[in-house]
């Protein structure tokens, strides 16, 4: 849970949470109550899940290019965003923070996280 | 004969596959080459989890019971339907199939 | 379209494009045309098309049952991918919408490398206030 600790100290994080690729485990810090951090948790594995097929199958057609294996997503409104990387997920109002910033430190947390367990 | 082979004697019914949990193919038959049917297995086993994302949010967003968990799902194309339940797919030609027994046969069949 | 070369400038670039809501490609820039054709585009944007649409089934069902705001209307999408990033964006539709108008502008997007990419700056330019028509 440490990166999920980190997270929630930088600026504008308002949750952050780990989520199972398969089956509903999750866990979660931050201003969420239990049932809508794993009601974040199943829109998270859904999505990732998508991503991946959807990355894969551009990738049989359209061999080697850089879209796959997808590394995360992120979803933006307009006050907060949701940031997606492996299997970690953050809440941010982004008024409040920087997505290059949440990015950059998922990125160099979670970059070599095998995909394969997706 | 493999058990899920008699659902080509369904009107329609132009290919069958299996896969297991992990999506590899275990068999499969009718108008289509090994390595399609390998990829057809994959992608029904990838759709599969698709909609199951799709049903536990349904469900979660609605609080309405009914949704999960899916039994299946039906990709109806003009001259191609593809119909997924379980760890089974198979590919069928719509035009005046049954896809009511179709479905019930899959359903059948996968609780195998 | 101006706004497609301009998405071309930011740093990392290296295409944008433009598309329907049904996935279909438009109007596009490419900077490397060894590494991305057309054919890849138009695909990627149907499966953008279908990424924003369960984002905003997602954003929806979100903001209704946990009284939260600022999730809905989906702005942009983004999937960071191994080496490239895209980003989507829907906020000139959105503005038509709010303006009352039915017939709707394509969604935008940018294909950026992840080493150089600035996802600020690709928010920025993709949301700064223009004409709704």
């Amino acid at each position: 849970m440490s990166i999920v600790t980190d997270l929630l100290a930088r600026p504008g994080v308002v949750a952050a949470g780990e989520y199972a690729y398969r089956g509903d485990r999750f866990s979660y810090r931050g201003a969420l109550s239990d049932e809508h951090a794993r009601m974040a948790s199943v829109m998270c594995r859904a999505t990732t899940m998508g991503a991946n097929m959807e990355g894969a199958m551009l990738d049989s057609i359209h061999p080697g290019n850089g879209l796959h294996p997808p590394r995360g997503w992120l979803v933006r409104g307009p006050v907060h965003t949701v940031c997606v990387m492996a299997n970690v997920f953050c809440l941010l109002d982004h008024t409040q923070g920087s997505v290059n910033d949440i990015i950059g430190f998922m990125r160099q947390n979670l970059g070599d996280v095998p995909y394969g367990l997706i | 004969m493999s058990m899920i082979r008699r659902l080509l004697a369904l009107d329609g019914v132009n290919v069958i596959c299996h896969f297991r949990d992990d999506g590899s193919f275990v068999e499969g038959y009718g108008l289509m080459s090994h390595d399609d049917m390998v990829r057809l297995a994959h992608f029904a086993h990838d759709y599969r989890r698709m909609i199951q994302g799709n049903a536990d949010q349904l469900a979660m967003f609605t609080g309405m019971r009914g949704w999960t968990p899916p039994r299946g799902w039906i990709i109806q194309g003009a001259t191609q339907s593809v119909c997924g339940v379980g760890n089974l797919v198979c590919v069928v030609d719509p035009t005046g199939a049954p896809l009511n027994d179709i479905l019930l046969e899959l359903r059948e069949v996968s609780h195998w | 379209m101006a706004i497609l070369d301009e998405l071309m400038r930011l740093p990392g670039a290296m295409a944008a494009f433009e598309f329907r809501g049904s996935g279909e490609l438009l109007e596009h820039r490419i900077a490397h045309p060894d590494r991305i054709n057309p054919a890849t585009l138009d695909l990627l944007a149907h499966m953008c098309s279908a990424n924003m649409s369960i984002a905003a089934m997602q954003t929806r069902g979100w903001e209704q049952v946990t009284a939260m705001q600022g999730f809905y209307p989906v702005q942009e999408f983004t999937l960071v991918g191994f080496d490239w990033s895209v980003v989507v964006s829907a906020l000139r539709r959105e503005r038509c919408k709010q303006a009352g108008q039915s017939k709707l502008p394509p969604f935008t997007g940018i294909v950026l490398a992840n080493e150089s990419a600035d996802y600020e700056a690709v928010f920025a330019l993709l949301e700064r206030s223009e004409p709704a028509a």
